[in-house]
């Protein structure tokens, strides 16, 4: 007996009735969960309990979706966007070169470097970082100016007056790129511990400087390791930007909160909000993979397949399954 | 007379608290083979890294064609050698490793092309003409365009030696090119070496093949404990040893 060739005996699949049962169930609650959205409460809410309103209450939607969209594309939500997105590009250009510089130290042979680059980590990581954006919006109390001349003299050059130079916008900026720093140092000394000494040393071997085998053979193959978590962290740092509010800067989820407390659709809005942090998310995470895969060059034998090639090979898997079902019925009769 | 390529005497080297080099003398004639034998944990390949600087030694003096290594003498003292000084006199000297330790995620072609290019300044296309005159001579000249991850051991090792050649180096390293290879494997990496070894290229190799060590090495040292037991023509020392250990070393091995 062979499982294919001519003498092939019928082959029988084993049957996964948990999973059967199991999808059946997940599809139910989809359902269910997909009618919720567009319905009505079935119970009259307290606010409802007066005469007059009884009526319009029973024609009152649970999600608004009209308002939803209503504001999804208003100059109020799209300027937010913009902010939310300026924030974040900001503050990960800051915390990743900031990290690279952080993580390189912790490195140094000089006790002095490797010991400022743990305490930097341990400070910023450490201390929640509303406070630390609250502490930057507080800076220009703090210190008003700052002279640039010969320490403990009194011979200056120049002075910066920090209370017109620094902005909420820039004490945002400011806070979340030294904060993203200390944790994405930790990113990259991860990456940098993954890759084999063997590496370094074959580059020093053939003349490489410090700087030149860590440029060029051991990042780029680190960045292998250190491209999933900082796609997690730009996500992460896309919806912390929120917090920026709370200096005043009007970012997307400070924009949706001004709509909603002139017209009390705070539910709705804050799902106009949401749908745009899911966009972004969804575009992010779609170049992650992209550059990941640039990043694998040689690590792996064949690279994993794109989103649209697997899309391909599904529907060619799924048509193949019809072709033997069709084949298996025509020969059923002999 | 001429100046040896390698000269060491009396070198010694430790790690915390470990002695692993006790005062060890050598010397290497150019266009020699030399192999170091001994047990693990002898100091062979320790004495192999100390000769291109990736250790350092405390005691003794190491010279490498009559330059001392990773200092310079001026006067009665000696200076430390800047790490651009010392990455110039590691460029001349190539080494291969037992892991071979190519560049992950470059191609063969470009495994052979950077150090050209980044530590010696050739232009790409001279580099990459040289990269495949030295592919076909390890015999690797259709792989160029692969990744070390789809090539086999033997074959890594052959695109690592190509690697450290491309430097025109004067003298060649080998820290156990064989021993993480699969038995049928080890030949081709030899036959490379004998090659080179036949065209002149002043090679120091630490490694368990005795036989390729009694029909290529003009010489071989056995380490054990950080001493230099014995040495001399590989034929004398490996058929007729003197030493009690060595004696038991080769019946181990052989």
């Amino acid at each position: 007996m062979t499982i294919n060739g001519d003498d092939a005996a019928k082959v029988v699949p084993v049957r996964h009735y948990g999973r059967w049962v199991g999808m059946v169930v997940v599809v139910v609650l989809l359902v269910m969960f997909v009618q919720t959205l567009f319905s009505r409460p079935s119970f009259t809410p307290l606010t409802c309990s007066t005469s007059n309103a009884v009526r319009s209450c029973q024609h009152e939607w649970r999600f608004g979706w009209d308002v939803v969209f209503r504001y999804f594309t208003s100059s109020e939500i799209l300027q937010g966007l913009v902010r939310t997105l300026e924030l974040t590009i900001i503050a990960m250009a800051m915390g990743i070169v900031i990290g690279v510089v952080i993580a390189i130290m912790r490195r140094s042979q000089s006790r002095l470097l490797s010991s400022t680059a743990w305490t930097y980590t341990w400070f910023f990581r450490g201390t929640p970082v509303l406070v630390q954006l609250l502490f930057w919006f507080a800076f220009n109390a703090l210190y008003p100016a700052v002279s640039v001349g010969v320490p403990f003299t009194h011979v200056t050059f120049f002075v910066l007056n920090i209370g017109t130079t620094i902005t909420a916008f820039g004490s945002a900026c400011i806070a979340f790129g030294l904060n993203e720093g200390a944790y994405f140092s930790e990113i990259v000394r991860a990456g940098l511990l993954a890759i084999d000494e063997g590496q370094t040393e074959a580059a020093i071997s053939i003349g490489m400087t410090r700087g030149q085998t860590l440029r060029l053979i051991v990042l780029p193959q680190a960045m292998r390791v250190i491209l999933p978590p900082t796609g997690n962290e730009v996500i992460s740092m896309l919806k912390t930007t929120s917090l920026a509010s709370a200096v005043g800067v009007f970012e997307l989820l400070g924009a949706a909160g001004n709509i909603s407390a002139a017209n009390f659709k705070t539910i709705d809005l804050l799902i106009t909000a949401s749908l745009w942090y899911l966009i972004v998310t969804t575009i992010l995470s779609i170049g992650q993979f992209y550059l990941e895969r640039h990043y694998a060059k040689g690590a792996l034998r064949n690279p994993p397949p794109t989103p649209i090639q697997r899309i391909r090979d599904d529907l060619e898997g799924i048509l193949s399954k019809f072709h033997t079902a069709r084949f298996a019925g025509a020969d059923a009769p002999r | 007379m001429s100046v040896a390529m390698v000269e060491a005497v009396g070198v010694h080297k430790s790690y915390v608290g470990v002695e692993v080099l006790k005062g060890v003398d050598l010397s290497v004639a150019r266009g020699e083979v030399t192999c170091l034998i001994g047990p693990s944990g002898s100091g062979k390949s320790t004495l192999l890294r100390c000769i291109n600087h990736l250790e350092k030694h405390d005691k003794g003096e190491l010279r490498v064609d009559g330059e001392l290594v990773g200092y310079e003498s001026r006067g009665a003292k000696l200076y430390e050698l800047t790490d651009k000084r010392i990455c110039h006199e590691r460029s001349q000297i190539g080494m291969v490793f037992q892991r071979f330790n190519l560049f992950q995620h470059l191609t063969v072609l470009q495994n052979i092309t950077i150090g050209q290019v980044k530590v010696k300044g050739v232009n790409d296309d001279v580099a990459k003409t040289k990269a495949r005159e030295l592919l076909a001579r390890v015999g690797l000249a259709d792989k160029e365009k692969h990744y070390p991850s789809q090539l086999s051991g033997g074959q890594q090792q052959r695109v690592a030696i190509a690697r450290a050649l491309a430097m025109e180096p004067k003298l060649m390293l080998f820290d156990e090119p064989t021993s993480a290879l699969d038995p049928e494997l080890v030949g081709e990496v030899l036959d490379v070496m004998r090659d080179l070894a036949q065209s002149g290229m002043t090679m120091i190799i630490v490694t368990h093949e005795m036989n390729f060590a009694r029909e290529v090495a003009n010489s071989v040292y056995f380490l054990d404990g950080g001493v230099i037991e014995e040495s001399g023509d590989p034929r004398m020392v490996l058929s007729t040893p003197s030493s009690a250990r060595l004696k038991l070393f080769l019946s181990k091995v052989l």
